[in-house]
């Protein structure tokens, strides 16, 4: 085989390694929530652990997969037609709220839940105005194994 | 070319109908993007969510007379008050409506902002693939807290 050819051929295979990678980085999926294995915490510590030592706990938590459980406060659905599940926390009217990846019927309120999904962090309410602020989970998923 | 378009449902917006005090806070890492690349880009290299977590408004409504929480009605308003987005903050007044219906308010918004005003470098790499003004849409539903 001529020099000529094997550069070319050597080029080619460059080429298509480079668009494939490029193929590949473009439509790479998003991060595995729901057979992911998640970081198990209740409701209560994982609200605590944000209103204690955020820091610590942003850590810990945010953008990592967890696998909260307590109880369900309430059910509703948010601008985009997606299923919101509060769970109850110590502090009254603060919730782990849950975005679901998937509506589901087999979560009624007031009973236990456990909902795995992308911790985002915790938005600080207003204490002028007595209402506290919320832990939020995304891509959540009901956790039934 | 293509529409960059990310939602974000991890927001808390609290409105004070007696003074018209109105703020909003939103994680940055919870924009969610139809590709997982868009996202990446988005939290690493221009939001930098780690290291700014949050975006935060702090205004008020600039006609709060014209405003009547108590009547059913659509009310376009202007929001005056300071945006807070990577660690940069500036005064913005923008337009909205607030909808009063039965009791429950909800408000939109739609406005522009310029990432470079915010200090978020674009690289040069992708410079002609994305605009110099992002449009931001508000959607929010409040209920009452006594």
């Amino acid at each position: 085989m001529s020099r000529k050819r094997i550069i070319l051929i050597a080029a080619i295979c460059i080429v298509l390694a480079a668009a494939i990678t490029g193929y590949m980085l473009w439509n790479k999926p998003h991060k595995e929530v729901k057979d992911a294995s998640g970081v198990k915490i209740t409701a209560t510590e994982l609200y605590n652990n944000f209103i204690t030592d955020s820091a610590k706990a942003r850590t810990l938590y945010t953008d990592k997969v967890v696998q909260v459980t307590g109880e369900v406060a309430r059910l509703a659905l948010n601008q985009q037609d997606q299923q919101i599940i509060l769970i109850k926390t110590p502090v009254s009217g603060a919730y782990i709220n849950c975005t679901m990846e998937e509506k589901t019927n087999a979560v009624k309120e007031g009973a236990s839940v456990t909902v795995k999904g992308i911790c985002s962090g915790y938005i600080s309410g207003d204490a002028e105005m007595g209402l506290p602020g919320d832990v939020f989970l995304v891509r959540g998923y009901p956790f039934t194994k | 070319m293509e529409d960059i378009k990310a939602d974000n449902n991890q927001v808390i917006s609290i409105v004070n109908t007696a003074t018209g005090d109105l703020q909003f806070s939103l994680l940055n890492n919870a924009f969610h993007f139809k590709k997982a690349l868009m996202e990446e880009h988005f939290n690493e290299d221009y939001i930098e969510s780690a290291k700014y977590p949050k975006s935060t408004f702090k205004g008020t409504i600039s006609n709060l007379k014209d405003m009547n929480f108590g009547k059913d009605g659509i009310y376009n308003v202007t929001v005056s008050g300071n945006l807070s987005i990577h660690g940069v903050t500036k005064e913005v007044s923008v337009p909205g409506k607030l909808t009063i219906k039965k009791g429950s308010i909800s408000a939109t918004s739609t406005f522009k902002i310029k990432p470079k005003d915010y200090n978020i470098k674009i690289p040069a790499g992708v410079k002609n693939n994305i605009a110099e003004t992002v449009e931001l849409t508000v959607n929010c539903t409040y209920e009452k807290k006594n």
